[in-house]
């Protein structure tokens, strides 16, 4: 399998990555950041949208600070499974993915940026030609979603990464720089529904770190995911919970899914719900129906959409069993 | 030289003509000779060994040298420091890349073919189409169907139309792309029952032995026994529709390959091949070539299991390619080029059916297995006849119903994989027999220990089995697991359940000439005055130990370590004519045919032994590096000396052996499929744990039994448990070939198709049982096949002992799981799975009457291994027939029926309806 050809740049500061992404968009040339590359590189390989032009931020030192409330974009993924200021169920989380070869290289901005994936999209150029190409990836032919048909609004690829339900619970904040300047916002409100455009980063703007709030050390939660196989495998599901408990008494709970739909879920009335009407194990069977109906998964991954939701039901209630416990 | 080693040489003198290194116990690396290992002598030769089943005709072979223990393979050490070549690791100077033009479409009429833009690209060196080779080549004679590239049509996505030779993949590539092509694009057929129906323009068209207009590639109807009052005399009956996924070999190694035409106008092909010998021949069919001008070299193999053994027409683009350009043409495939040459195992739909009487015994099978082929034959017709007939042992029956059809689709092609056509029905008649056990309320081992045919017997359908170690493998397994404290005990969720497997060791015809003129496996040996023995030998070592086992045999003969043993094993054109790699032939007829010329070359050394130190050749013994009187071991000379002296006026020794099977098998049309000189055996007991709300299955223990005759390397044997174990796995709980809705291949790749990772391997405890086969070289049977069978109904057995519920659907992924246990769920009304009630066992009268049963066969087993003097013992004798004769000599409602009746053909099971069609000679076309 032959990649296309192109130009690699290594800025080692995030001011000298910034100039080569203006230079590169001044020249009207596009470009792609690359961090781990565990999920770039393959893309690249498929021929899978790959520019002329890739700026690589690993030798960037600044992104890879990682303390209790900065994560930086670079911290790789096993580093953050490992290191004693990781939450235990962001430990959790980042510790599931892929395999550990692939933690060893892949990265948390890398990972939270993912791009969506779907059945008629991650193959090979000469698979994807046999289904006359798809929406996302449509070779200037215009072509239609192969998931459900003529419709060719919206791409309906699943965003199947580990961190980000995880880190929505956590109230984390991304921030962002690119030649406009610095600006952060909510985890929460980073996601767009559209499996194309993924997310809110602007064309050449750059994940840097992440912060997430002091108070956060104090909640207990868990992390549930669902797949195939104990290695390697995307998830097919995933729920994260995080709650805080006053004198033994539930007072937040927040609840995120990722793997179902083209963004991760956030569901925080539901969550709301549970905590004003808290009643034990009726209370989170309640939560885990009214979950697995708010996603709403395509028939794209390995499992079908069926399946996935009755498991993201399962999966909430194994995520909220601590609830019951403490 | 210290004053030790001249002590060694006390009593040596120098003579002309004798070199110096002649001393006691030279060559090898250790250069003095060890004491004879007593431990691995058989007792009837003097040693230690004792041999509970019986003496062995080449007892008197074995010198303790090697066989028997446990040795790393001897080319392991050219793998793990990386210096192994493989396909793609040939090199050649001045090479070319070559890229094949693959069909987009399912179905399709190649219109034309404009070449004239990308011919124009600055690189490209070469073009083929079809044109360039019309011959039809394919593994099987009798189905030749494929095409180097399309002549006419395309056959399935992935199917090859045109090949580009370029100085750089990335100008190839771009040649590819600017190759042209017109189709027409023609109805598709994807479900395989499809294939049964008359088509209008069907995928391969067989002239006047045509089958209908459909597309059925091979029928097979067989019914043995008693087949009418099967359903009367039953108590209890098993009925399962099964559907198997495909699942493909997923070597590690995609297929490359490298053609070569030398200045002296020859063709060499570097290919990681199975069956080297079968390539050959194709090459020349296609090329139009003799044979002799073509050198198949066989590289290092990085996994085969069956997906690296038909010719493919890769191989031939790359040679046309070559002879085009002059220059030598490589060709590596990309993952999803794996999986559209395919060849993996059959999508299938079974039906099975048991049927046994108030005795406990079954007293009839009847299957009906349809296969989907995808685009080509491939091996088709034999996997078709395997279907059914591996399934008629290691059981006594009463009744053999088997209707199996091969159909053509337009997906990529299936043929042989690892188990080769026995894995399915073999699963499917497993599983049955435990629901039969459940419903006559008896302990499923205790049944099949009441039921087994004992050794030295003929299976329904005809075959000679000789050894069986199937008993000992089912005890075995049933005391290491703790069955009896676990089987219908454990809580909820977690369950144990037993398989069991039949398997060839080596198919019984070759299947390009007469058995009884053509050995199966030739190996010549030549040994020159440095003592090294060279081994050539056709055998395809693909990871398995060919190399190893053949090196093995020869070292134990002739008592040499194996590092003084070479193997040359690689090219046509220095090895012997040999079958290569498949239906698990290799270490039965290669070590045999290695044995009986390294018995050529003892000979040739005892004879000069006796004459330099005068004693009679009935006294002398081979030792290591030394031979020597028995009664007197002081008196004897070193290896070198003794074939030193038998190389005087002759030179270099050479030797040849041979193995061919003896005449076996009945008269009947099919009556060779599945015939083999031994066959294996197999038992595997799997514990699981179930999570019953998500229906994920994981497979903690296995105790993996497996009759392999004599373990020749333990290492080796207990390797191929583990990795068939591994196998099996992925095909029973996550692998499968998956189409989508358009008839697209969905997972060509290595993260959506699910071999297990090393967290789904459960801890596996291998047992070998060695029977001591009668033919087999020093006793042995295969061990790389047989044992994957067990496994897949190991495990859904174990499933249902769990949670109660029986899947019809391989792999048992979650969600198909799932499914079930939501509708057991609503059968017995329960809202939350954790409530389901586990299956439990009361023993009936019947336990009592099985386990007396197994004991009186258990004694008659263990005469009939031991007696020089065996009676026949023919499949029926259970049911009360004489077993000395064939019953349908003495029963006339004993049938033996090839062709259906039209009775039958009222109302035909699913493959049974291929037989509704005429051949079109029979319609008068």
């Amino acid at each position: 399998m032959k990649m296309p050809p192109f130009k690699l740049y290594s800025p080692s500061s995030v001011d000298e990555a910034i100039q080569i992404a203006k230079s590169l968009q001044s020249k009207q040339e596009d470009f792609d950041w690359i961090s781990g590359g565990t999920d770039l590189i393959p893309n690249y390989k498929w021929h899978l949208n790959p520019k002329k032009n890739v700026i690589s931020l690993a030798n960037i030192s600044q992104l890879t600070e990682l303390t209790e409330t900065t994560i930086g974009g670079m911290v790789r993924l096993q580093d953050l499974a490992e290191s004693e200021f990781t939450h235990p169920v962001l430990a959790k989380s980042a510790n599931s993915i892929a395999s550990i070869m692939i933690r060893r290289s892949g990265t948390v901005g890398g990972n939270i940026c993912l791009d969506t994936r779907c059945y008629w999209y991650n193959q090979t150029e000469d698979w994807r030609e046999t289904i006359d190409w798809c929406h996302k990836c449509d070779c200037g032919t215009g072509a239609d979603c192969r998931v459900i048909p003529n419709q060719n609004t919206l791409c309906v690829a699943t965003y199947q990464a580990d961190l980000a339900p995880v880190l929505m619970c956590m109230e984390a904040r991304v921030h962002l720089i690119s030649t406009s300047g610095k600006r952060e916002m909510n985890l929460i409100d980073f996601f767009e529904l559209d499996g194309m455009k993924k997310n809110k980063l602007l064309p050449g703007e750059l994940l840097t770190h992440i912060t997430i709030p002091e108070e956060i050390s104090t909640w207990s939660g868990d992390y549930q995911k669902l797949r195939q196989r104990e290695s390697w495998d995307f998830p097919e599901a995933g729920v994260a919970a995080l709650w805080k408990k006053k004198e033994g008494k539930l007072e937040k709970l927040r609840i995120a899914t990722t793997g179902l739909e083209s963004i991760p879920g956030y569901h925080e009335d539901l969550a709301m719900e549970l905590v004003e009407n808290w009643e034990g194990e009726e209370s989170i069977k309640y939560l885990s129906e009214k979950i697995r109906k708010a996603v709403k998964p395509v028939p794209n991954t390995w499992y079908t959409p069926a399946y996935r939701r009755k498991m993201v039901k399962v999966l909430t209630k194994r995520a909220c069993k601590g609830l019951l416990s403490e | 030289m210290s004053d030790e080693e001249k002590d060694e040489m006390v009593g040596y003198r120098q003579q002309p003509g004798k070199i110096s290194f002649s001393r006691p116990g030279s060559g090898g690396k250790n250069s003095f000779s060890e004491p004879r290992d007593e431990k691995m002598i058989p007792e009837s030769q003097g040693g230690e060994k004792k041999q509970p089943w019986g003496d062995h005709r080449h007892d008197n072979l074995i010198t303790g040298r090697v066989v028997g223990k446990s040795t790393s393979l001897v080319d392991s050490n050219w793998k793990v420091t990386g210096r192994a070549k493989y396909g793609d690791d040939i090199r050649l100077p001045a090479e070319l890349i070559g890229k094949i033009v693959r069909s987009p479409y399912h179905y399709a009429r190649v219109l034309s073919i404009d070449l004239s833009e990308a011919s124009k690209l600055p690189g490209v060196i070469s073009i083929a189409t079809g044109e360039d080779a019309k011959n039809k080549f394919g593994v099987l004679p009798v189905t030749k169907d494929e095409h180097a590239m399309a002549v006419d049509r395309v056959r399935h996505i992935g199917d090859l139309i045109a090949c580009v030779a370029a100085e750089d993949e990335a100008t190839a590539l771009e040649a590819v792309r600017l190759i042209k092509i017109e189709y027409e694009i023609l109805d598709s057929i994807h479900d395989m029952k499809d294939g049964l129906k008359d088509s209008e323009v069907p995928i391969h068209d067989r002239g006047e032995y045509h089958i209908g207009e459909a597309n059925i590639q091979k029928r097979v109807f067989q019914e043995f026994g008693h087949i009418k009052s099967m359903k009367e005399n039953s108590v209890a009956s098993h009925k399962k529709n099964w559907f198997f996924n495909g699942v493909n070999h997923a070597a590690t190694e995609p297929h490359a390959v490298v053609a070569d035409w030398d200045p002296s106008g020859r063709l060499t092909l570097y290919t990681p091949q199975q069956v080297p010998h079968y390539v050959h021949r194709a090459l020349a069919d296609v090329l139009e070539i003799p044979m002799h001008q073509i050198n198949v070299h066989r590289t290092f193999v990085g996994g085969g299991f069956g997906g690296k053994s038909d010719p493919f027409p890769h191989e031939m683009c790359a040679s046309i390619l070559a002879r085009k350009s002059g220059r030598p043409v490589r060709i590596t495939f990309d993952r999803e080029e794996v999986y559209w040459i395919n060849r993996g195992r059959h999508p299938s739909h079974i039906e099975m059916n048991l049927h046994a009487d108030d005795e406990g015994r079954l007293c009839g099978i009847e299957t009906d297995a349809l296969i989907d082929g995808g685009a080509f034959a491939s091996f088709g017709h034999v996997t078709t006849y395997y279907n059914g007939v591996l399934h008629t042992a290691p059981y006594e029956i009463g009744a053999f119903h088997y209707t199996g059809a091969r159909v053509w689709t337009n997906k990529p092609a299936s043929g042989a994989m690892r188990g080769h056509g026995a894995v399915n029905s073999r699963c499917a008649v497993e599983v049955g027999i435990d629901d039969i056990s459940e419903q006559l309320q008896v302990d499923p081992i205790s049944f099949r220990l009441a039921n087994l045919l004992p050794p030295h017997s003929a299976t329904i359908t005809g075959f000679r089995v000789t050894s069986i170690g199937m008993r000992e493998c089912l005890e075995r397994v049933m005391k290491e697991s703790g069955w009896k404290e676990k089987f219908r005990k454990m809580p909820l969720g977690h369950g144990i359940g037993i398989g069991c497997g039949f398997f060839i060791s080596g198919s019984g015809l070759p299947i390009h000439w007469d058995p009884n003129k053509f050995p199966h496996a030739t190996v010549h040996l030549k040994i020159d005055m440095d003592g090294g023995v060279t081994v050539h030998t056709g055998a395809a070592d693909i990871g398995q130990g060919s190399d190893t086992v053949v090196a093995q045999s020869v070292a134990e003969v002739l008592g040499l370590p194996l590092d003084m043993i070479r193997i040359k094993s690689r090219e046509t054109d220095t090895s012997p004519v040999d079958l290569g790699s498949y239906s698990s032939r290799v270490t039965f007829m290669n070590a045999n045919a290695a044995i009986s010329a390294a018995m050529e070359i003892r000979s040739d050394l005892l004879n000069a032994t006796s004459e330099i130190t005068k004693a009679p050749i009935e006294k002398l013994v081979i030792g290591d590096r030394r031979i020597f009187r028995k009664d007197e071991p002081a008196i004897g000379v070193s290896y070198l000396e003794a074939l030193h002296k038998a190389q005087e006026d002759r030179g270099a020794l050479v030797a040849s052996g041979a193995y061919r099977t003896p005449p076996m098998g009945r008269a009947h049309k099919g009556a060779a499929a599945g015939l083999a000189p031994a066959y294996s055996f197999s038992a595997y007991v799997a514990e699981v744990k179930v999570d019953v709300e998500t229906g994920q299955t994981k497979v903690e223990k296995v105790w993996a039994a497996h009759d392999c005759g004599k373990a020749l390397n333990p290492l080796a044997v207990k390797g191929q448990i583990i990795g068939s174990c591994h196998m099996g796995m992925g095909q029973v709980l996550s692998e499968e070939m998956r189409y989508g809705r358009t008839g697209n291949l969905m997972n060509t790749d290595l993260l959506d198709y699910k071999i297990p990772s090393v967290h789904e391997m459960p801890h596996v405890t291998p047992i070998i049982v060695e029977s001591n086969d009668p033919e087999g070289p020093f006793g042995a049977k295969e061990a790389g096949e047989g044992p994957l069978l067990p496994i897949l109904p190991a495990v859904c057995n174990a499933v249902y002992d769990a949670i109660g519920v029986r899947t019809n659907e391989l792999p048992i992924t979650p969600d198909r799981l799932h499914k079930n246990i939501e509708r057991k769920c609503r059968e017995l009304k329960i809202d939350d799975p954790n409530d389901l009630p586990s299956p439990r066992l009361e023993h009936s009268k019947l336990q009592d009457t099985l386990e007396k049963r197994a004991k009186e066969h258990s004694i008659r087993d263990k005469e009939r291994r031991l007696t020089s003097e065996i009676e026949p013992y023919h499949n029926g004798a259970l049911f009360g027939m004489d077993p000395t004769i064939p019953p349908d000599e003495v029963d006339e409602s004993w049938e033996v029926t090839v062709i259906p009746s039209e009775e039958y053909l009222e109302n035909p099971r699913l493959a049974g309806s291929a037989w509704v069609h005429t051949e079109r000679r029979k319609r008068g076309i």
